[in-house]
């Protein structure tokens, strides 16, 4: 009778919950879908004929519009490469520091968790004047490498916050174990604790990377060539002041968000292994 | 295993400095290359020797040019897109050519992101060598100490050449120019022929009669078209246009002579009501958020019967409703009474040098050479109409006049032509001021348009409340 | 000769947290220090010379009614995106935890939103929201549900709820995700001997699924909250405050009075203040959190 009962209700419940997903689903896909036809469609039908969902011609001109006029290829790589390092060096520098702050200086650690909540805290405004200023004096404005240090600030409190978090759930015991087999801190953190982590790091990589590669106030400021910017402020630059091409803008669109959409089914699985199941153990 | 580690660490410092050393290269980028292939040689070396001819007229404060042109400059500029981008690195790329030992870098900027770039580049220390900028934000330009005179290039080029009022309107209170028009334009009515037609009206004169036929266009086409949007988004000063546009047609200004903020005067008062009663029944509601380029849209698309705005709408509309080119056509603001001539807004776009230049002698030869007819009448052609010359010999000059679009649109011409010797840009009828950048730029004017849309506040109220905050401003900025 | 080896020891131990150490400070310290200088000066962005005005900059903010309107939006936007992208991301969770086939192919369609840089989120919502030729609005007209088109990002009644959907269409996957991960955690055995002493679903949830993952939705909580209540990004790109100052945040407030009226030093006074309201926000996130762990442990 229970059982009966039960199987009855785990069959609602699955039906509510499938429909509920697609629902959700069709609202998550939507915008991107939307933005690859209208991008393909010709010029007037974008606008003629809003509520058409197929386009009744498939035009690429737009697309060509888009790398003829702007160097999009120097753009993506642009974000990647800077994305790319500052996650690799945020992530490098917070495991360290994280490892560093548990193990040997636990008392140090309760004060430290706290200063780099507060940073985290600061509001990105607040600090962009402060930051171009003093990236002018140093002669790293309009510079790449001045731009990974400004988001290394920004990217550095939070993961390591959150790394800490992950360093507490390695056994003390493992890495005991180690020091009796003669391992240095080094060897212990590289051999023993890197992989025992390694899912949590993964994930705050990629919740580093992906912040960065959205950000787009501190960009707009610290960048003024072209050829440097990132595709973020390069996509903000289409917007012109007297023509507004709705089917180039999302034929532009199209062409920066359909590489991360592909990278994140890529990686979907590594976002899972979750950022916050580190972040309650600190 | 240390060695494992310093190799991470040390990939990582790598690439940070891969990140800052492979940003030599770019730059001269694709289209600049297929721009430049078009040009021809021969024209850019005619244009050369006419530059050198007029700098020899200048007489001796000219010397540099003798010597070879040698270094870097930076020029940022808000065309993003299209022929006139084209246009400017061809130019670009032409003068290096000719100068073997100069580097120009262009780069591009929207207009709302430039205001960001080069408030925030003269706190840091990092803005371009040259520059074009908007009308209102020259004298704050001046102000912060940021920009040279640049009368010396005024005088190589030929004072005498250029129209009188936009040399004038961009002398400050010192008796120096600091910026030189690089092309102008001004705010004509901009109307449909077609719906005109369709409805049996007259080109309207008054202001009556202009929002009779706005509603008569509105009515009769059930929401396909708009009579006349009224763009009140605070991402832009396009509200402050259409007042001023109200105001100006009284021959009346947005400030007062000592430069107080005047948007209490009856006519401005009137302005402010004809624009809200226009909003609510000629418009579509989206209009309150519209930015100039919403705006424009939506008349390029044919769905906005009238519009003010300059002979950028041509293009606009061919780009966007090519169909729709016959039946376009503008016309003199209307006006109060029906006669006498409405002061107009007049957009002559400056080009500014910026005094942490370390290279002012290129920036001038550059701006010198852009003005040579083979490189200054193709810049302007690329928005024909649009661009008007600020040089009066082109206004004649055969080869301008050869373009379709200028030949089709004969009226348009005409009427813009006659506006740009009427008006100065907005709230600079008493010459340029700090007072007239605030008023066009701060979003005062488009707040309160905002505040009595969607609160109800009274239209007294709402000005006397906008005044009080200008007024604030005002005295902020001193 | 072991002391010599216990120095070397905390060398490299200290070796361990410089890196981090170095950049927290040298890159935190002088941005805040000088924007919290700057809040008591008169500094203008474009100008070199300014002088102490004192407390002026906070005495005018606080008396300024947009300012606190500013501020009221801002709690409102932060609280009502949180709760939706907490509701969205537990609710989607859940059923993706309960579903056998296809879930991989719904996480995939799921975290879809949280691919899209703030621009191009805005670019395409803009398009499909356009009040003339945007597809959705055309859409709800030809389906009868409105007369005209509804301007959902520029009427007083639409643009603040419609930025926050937009914001928990963003949110959502990053809460999703990571709670699905915590749901992952939880022992099943738990919920089988539950399910044997006759416990309904909703009793085994607040008994055992809530527990154990409170920890986790607690911190996604701050780390969000700290987020959004800073964000600047979407609303300045998608309605730049408006219409009116409908939309206007905390943070657009000091980005328009920083550039666009210039007033460095009142724009830091007004981040000054933000910083603060959100140390005492998150200070009682933390107290709760604290109790939570104290209970678990």
């Amino acid at each position: 009778m229970k059982r009966r009962l039960h199987s009855r209700r785990g069959w609602l419940g699955n039906t509510i919950s499938y429909v509920y997903l697609t629902v959700l689903a069709i609202f998550a896909v939507f915008p991107l879908l939307w933005i690859i036809l209208s991008s393909v469609k010709e010029k007037g039908e974008l606008t003629q004929n809003p509520t058409a969902i197929l386009p009744q011609s498939v035009t690429w001109e737009n697309f060509r519009i888009v790398f003829e006029q702007l160097n999009f290829g120097t753009n993506i790589k642009n974000s990647i490469i800077i994305a790319g390092s500052t996650t690799l060096i945020a992530i490098v520098i917070s495991s360290l520091g994280a490892y560093g702050v548990v193990r040997f200086f636990p008392r140090f650690g309760k004060l430290m968790t706290r200063v780099l909540i507060t940073t985290y805290m600061f509001p990105p405004i607040l600090l962009a004047v402060p930051y171009a200023i003093i990236m002018g004096r140093i002669g790293m404005m309009n510079n790449r490498a001045g731009l990974v240090i400004v988001y290394l600030s920004i990217s550095v409190p939070y993961a390591l916050w959150l790394l800490v978090g992950f360093i507490h759930t390695v056994p003390l015991e493992i890495e005991e174990a180690a020091r009796v087999d003669g391992a240095n801190k080094l060897q212990v953190f590289y051999k023993v604790v890197l992989p025992i982590t390694a899912p949590g790091i993964v994930a705050v990589a990629i919740y580093t990377f992906i912040n960065v590669w959205n950000e787009f106030l501190y960009s707009l400021i610290m960048i003024n060539s072209s050829s440097k910017m990132t595709i973020a402020v390069a996509l903000r630059s289409l917007t012109g002041q007297e023509v507004l091409d709705w089917g180039v803008m999302m034929a532009a669109s199209t062409i920066v968000v359909l590489p991360s959409v592909i990278f994140f089914m890529l990686i979907q699985k590594r976002i899972a292994g979750g950022l916050a199941q580190g972040a309650v153990k600190s | 295993m240390k060695k494992r580690i310093s190799v991470i660490l040390m990939t990582a410092m790598l690439t940070a400095a891969l990140a800052a050393c492979s940003s030599g290269t770019g730059s001269g980028t694709s289209q600049s290359d297929a721009a430049a292939s078009q040009a021809d040689t021969a024209a850019s070396v005619a244009a050369d020797t006419s530059a050198t001819a007029e700098t020899t007229d200048a007489g001796e404060t000219e010397q540099p040019a003798e010597s070879e042109l040698e270094g870097e400059i930076t020029f940022w500029h808000s065309f993003t897109q299209g022929p006139r981008l084209e246009n400017i690195q061809a130019a670009a790329d032409a003068f290096m050519t000719d100068h073997p030992k100069v580097k120009i870098n262009i780069e591009t900027y929207s207009w709302g992101d430039f205001y960001t770039k080069w408030t925030t580049g003269l706190a840091s220390g990092n803005v371009p060598d040259m520059s074009t900028a908007r009308a209102g934000e020259v004298v704050e330009m001046i102000n912060a100490d940021a920009i040279i005179p640049l009368d010396d290039l005024i005088d190589s080029i030929g004072r005498d050449r250029f129209y009188e009022s936009p040399i004038q309107e961009m002398t400050y209170t010192d008796g120096q120019c600091y910026a030189v028009p690089i092309y102008s334009h001004a705010y004509v009515m901009w109307y449909r022929k077609d719906l005109l037609e369709k409805y049996n009206l007259d080109v309207p004169k008054t202001w009556e009669e202009f929002n009779a036929a706005a509603t008569a266009i509105t009515e009769g086409e059930n929401g396909e078209v708009y009579g006349c949007s009224v763009p009140m988004g605070t991402n832009d000063n396009y509200a402050t246009s259409f007042l001023d546009v109200y105001v100006g047609s009284a021959r009346e200004s947005l400030l007062t002579q000592d430069r107080k903020p005047n948007l209490t005067s009856q006519t401005a008062l009137d302005g402010i009501q004809f624009w809200v009663d226009m909003y609510h029944n000629n418009s579509p509601a989206d209009s309150i958020n519209f930015n100039t380029l919403d705006q424009a849209t939506l008349y390029y698309q044919g769905k906005n019967a009238f519009d003010f705005n300059s002979g950028f709408h041509i293009g606009g509309v061919e780009s966007n409703t090519p169909d729709l080119l016959d039946y376009i056509d503008c016309a003199p603001i209307p006006t109060p009474s029906g006669d006498g001539n409405p002061d107009y807004i007049v957009n002559n776009m400056p080009m500014v040098v910026w005094k942490n230049s370390e290279h002012p002698e290129i920036c001038k030869a550059f701006i010198e050479y852009f003005y040579s007819p083979d490189r200054y009448i193709p810049f302007l052609h690329s928005v024909p109409v649009g661009m008007m010359p600020a040089l009066k010999e082109i206004t004649n000059d055969p080869a301008f006049l050869e373009n379709d679009t200028i030949k089709k649109y004969q009226n348009a011409m005409e009427t813009i032509s006659n506006a740009l010797s009427h008006g100065t840009y907005t709230a600079m009828e008493y010459g340029p001021c700090v007072e007239a950048g605030i008023l066009a730029n701060q979003r005062v004017i488009e707040g309160m348009f905002q505040d009595i849309v969607l609160n109800g506040t009274p239209v007294e109220d709402a000005a006397a409340a906008a005044e009080a905050q200008l007024l604030e401003l005002f005295s902020a900025a001193e | 000769m072991p002391v010599k080896r216990k120095t070397i020891s905390s060398l490299t131990s200290w070796l361990f947290v410089l890196p981090a150490l170095l950049v927290v400070v040298l890159l935190m310290l002088y941005p805040v220090t000088s924007s919290i200088f700057y809040s008591f000066t008169n500094k203008n962005l474009i100008k070199a010379d300014f002088r102490m005005i004192g407390l002026d900059n906070y005495k005018a903010i606080l008396t300024d009614n947009t300012f606190w309107t500013a501020f009221l939006t801002n709690l409102k936007w932060t609280a009502a995106s949180l709760l939706g992208q907490l509701l969205i991301g537990f609710s989607a969770a859940l059923a993706l935890n309960r579903i056998k086939k296809g879930s991989g192919i719904y996480r995939t369609l799921l975290i879809i939103p949280w691919a899209f840089p703030s621009i191009v989120l805005a670019f395409s919502w803009k398009w499909i929201l356009n009040g003339v030729s945007g597809f959705l609005p055309n859409l709800l007209v030809k389906l009868g549900i409105c007369d005209t088109t509804p301007q959902f990002l520029s009427s007083a009644a639409l643009a603040f709820p419609t930025l926050v959907f937009l914001n928990i269409w963003f949110g959502a996957p990053l809460m999703m995700v990571n709670i699905l991960s915590a749901l992952q955690t939880v022992p099943q055995d738990q919920y089988e001997s539950a399910r044997m002493d006759g416990a309904s679903p909703l009793q085994s949830f607040v008994h055992i699924t809530f527990p154990h993952i409170r920890m986790v939705v607690g911190l996604l909580v701050v780390l969000r909250t700290i987020w959004v209540f800073n964000s600047f990004d979407i609303i300045y790109l998608i309605t730049g405050g408006g219409p009116g100052s409908i939309t206007k945040t905390v943070p657009i407030y000091a980005y328009d009075t920083g550039w666009g009226m210039r007033m460095l030093g009142k724009s830091s006074a007004v981040t000054v203040l933000l910083l603060l309201s959100l140390l005492f926000i998150c200070s009682m996130y933390f107290k709760l959190l604290n109790r939570w762990e104290k209970e678990n442990a």
